[in-house]
């Protein structure tokens, strides 16, 4: 479904950032995937130069075969099937609920109806529906804003599985959330992606969680794959290694 | 004094004091900003004794305006609704130049160097020319009466809103803007769904004050023939028809009042 090549990415600036070094990861289909690593090991940007919000300086990214490039109708062809939940949530605060959801419908219209946030009666079905999902749909008309964060949280999801989606990219989606209200978010990613069969790649900093939701764990440290592997196998010698690998023993890092 | 915590302490404060301490930098900025000013006070002629003596003079107008002759509003009140009118346009078009020039001007959303300086070039043009300016203009160009007013007003407002309107736009939280292009949005739909949401309590409050400065400024606008109260106002003063000029500035606060007292109403819904 995703299969990434030797992805690399480079930040410059004042100094140099090496965020992700050649990381090849290939992901199958309905896979629940769980990118597991300390904050700054690179897994915000690996999920980025998934739907290129941020463009990867080597290697490439294949979904469903075909490369992801910058070329502006086939990237929003591409991000129209990439749905993304964000640990902040980034629902548009002083726009309705339902209206927020609406917009994960945006790649499927040109820019005449959104020019007076007009949808189709499918999009407003669709949405509802998703809404439904996550057990929303009687906040459909309350602002945003006036949600708590678990509640945004799923609305976000709302949003992301309106686009009808191959593959959801979630970025840290519980760590601004408490534990019982993170569990509750990844019981529904995982429940909702498993019954449409969505592929779901999950960025996570916690070891727990990852042991009880991954099927599958990829290992991110200082920008490089360094576990890939059942979630039953993370011993803690492998924790070890993602989360305390000492700088002075990674290669050439600056 | 072998506690880690307080020597870290000690540290921080210490610094804390050493920048507070007067640097010879800080005298040399304050010494050019006393000179400049007094430079500018030069430049125009600052007489506290010149003003304290016209105190009097002014008074004495105030004083020729009452009591106010308040049959002159029967001719005037038809200008001050043609001065609303003014502002009216006036903003509309500042509105519709202005929004896409600032949409243009505005770092986060347009990527093209050469596109935003060209927008905030032409915003500056637009703003640097006084509306009274460009109501001579048009005046020549179409004519005397309100409708050179209008845009006249329109131009200039548009270099300013379209200024205050970018400002807004680059100060927005990108988050959402990330999330709605992660949808496969095109770049207009994400302006409209992720920013525009969050800069309307901003922009409404903008249009509405600069609303109340166009009903100002609409005032003046007669004096160069672009319609409005202006006209008579100017023509009250020549005259030294001061108890007319009374009623005619009375209008004007009247009219001020009521679009601060509505304005705030609008935004206390839209929050």
């Amino acid at each position: 479904m995703i299969t990434l090549e030797n992805v690399s990415k480079t930040y410059e600036g004042v100094s140099k950032i090496v965020a992700l070094r050649n990381v090849s990861i290939e992901v199958k289909e309905g896979e629940f995937l769980v990118i597991l690593g300390p904050s700054g090991a690179g897994k915000s940007t690996l999920m980025r130069c998934i739907n290129r919000l941020v463009v990867p300086t080597g290697g490439r990214i294949l979904l469903d075969g075909r490369e992801v490039t910058s070329r502006r109708r086939e990237l929003r062809a591409a991000r129209r099937d990439i749905g993304m939940v964000f640990q902040q949530f980034n629902l548009v605060k002083r726009l309705s609920v339902l209206m927020n959801v609406l917009s994960g419908r945006l790649a499927y219209h040109t820019f005449w109806p959104s020019l007076l946030y007009r949808f189709d009666q499918d999009d407003k079905r669709i949405a509802i529906e998703c809404l439904t999902r996550v057990n929303m749909e009687h906040k459909a008309f309350q602002r945003a804003d006036t949600l708590s964060g678990g509640e945004q949280q799923r609305v976000a999801i709302a949003r992301a599985l309106a686009q009808e989606p191959k593959v959801i990219l979630a970025d840290e989606p519980v760590a601004s959330l408490d534990p019982k209200i993170a569990r509750q978010v990844l019981t529904y990613l995982k429940q909702i992606a498993g019954e449409l069969g969505i592929t779901v790649l999950c960025n996570l900093h916690q070891v727990e969680y990852a042991r009880e939701y991954a099927e599958r764990v990829v290992g991110l440290s200082q920008g490089t794959v360094v576990f890939d592997g059942p979630s039953g196998k993370l011993t803690d010698d492998i924790l070890q290694q993602i989360y305390y690998r000492d700088p002075e023993t990674a290669d050439d890092r600056d | 004094m072998a506690d880690p915590v307080q020597a870290a302490q000690e540290d921080v404060l210490a610094a804390l004091i050493a920048r507070k301490k007067w640097r010879f930098h800080h005298i040399a900025f304050m010494a050019v900003g006393i000179a400049f000013l007094a430079w500018a006070a030069d430049g125009v002629d600052l007489s506290p004794k010149e003003l304290a003596d016209g105190i009097p003079k002014i008074a004495k107008y105030f004083a020729l305006m009452i009591p106010p002759k308040w049959v002159f509003a029967d001719t005037v009140w038809q200008p001050a609704i043609e001065t609303v009118y003014i502002a009216i346009w006036g903003n509309v078009l500042a509105t519709l130049i202005g929004l896409p020039l600032g949409v243009l001007a505005a770092r986060n959303i347009t990527r093209l160097a050469p596109l935003r300086f060209f927008a905030k070039g032409t915003l500056n043009l637009l703003r640097s020319i006084s509306e009274l300016i460009w109501a001579i203009f048009f005046v020549a160009a179409v004519g005397l009466g309100p409708f050179p007013g209008a845009v006249a007003l329109g131009m200039n407002y548009a270099g300013i809103l379209g200024r205050l309107y970018a400002e807004a736009m680059e100060n927005i939280d990108p988050g959402p803007v990330e999330a709605i292009q992660a949808t496969g949005a095109g770049r207009i739909q994400v302006i409209l769904f992720a920013i525009f949401p969050q800069v309307l309590p901003q922009f409404v409050t903008y249009m509405l004050y600069w609303f109340e400065v166009g009903v100002r400024s609409a005032t003046v606008l007669g004096m160069v023939g672009a319609g409005g109260i202006g006209f008579e106002l100017v023509t009250t003063i020549r005259l030294f028809e001061f108890r007319e000029t009374a009623v005619v500035l009375l209008i004007i606060l009247a009219m001020v009042t009521i679009i601060d007292l509505a304005s705030s109403m609008i935004r206390s819904r839209i929050y």
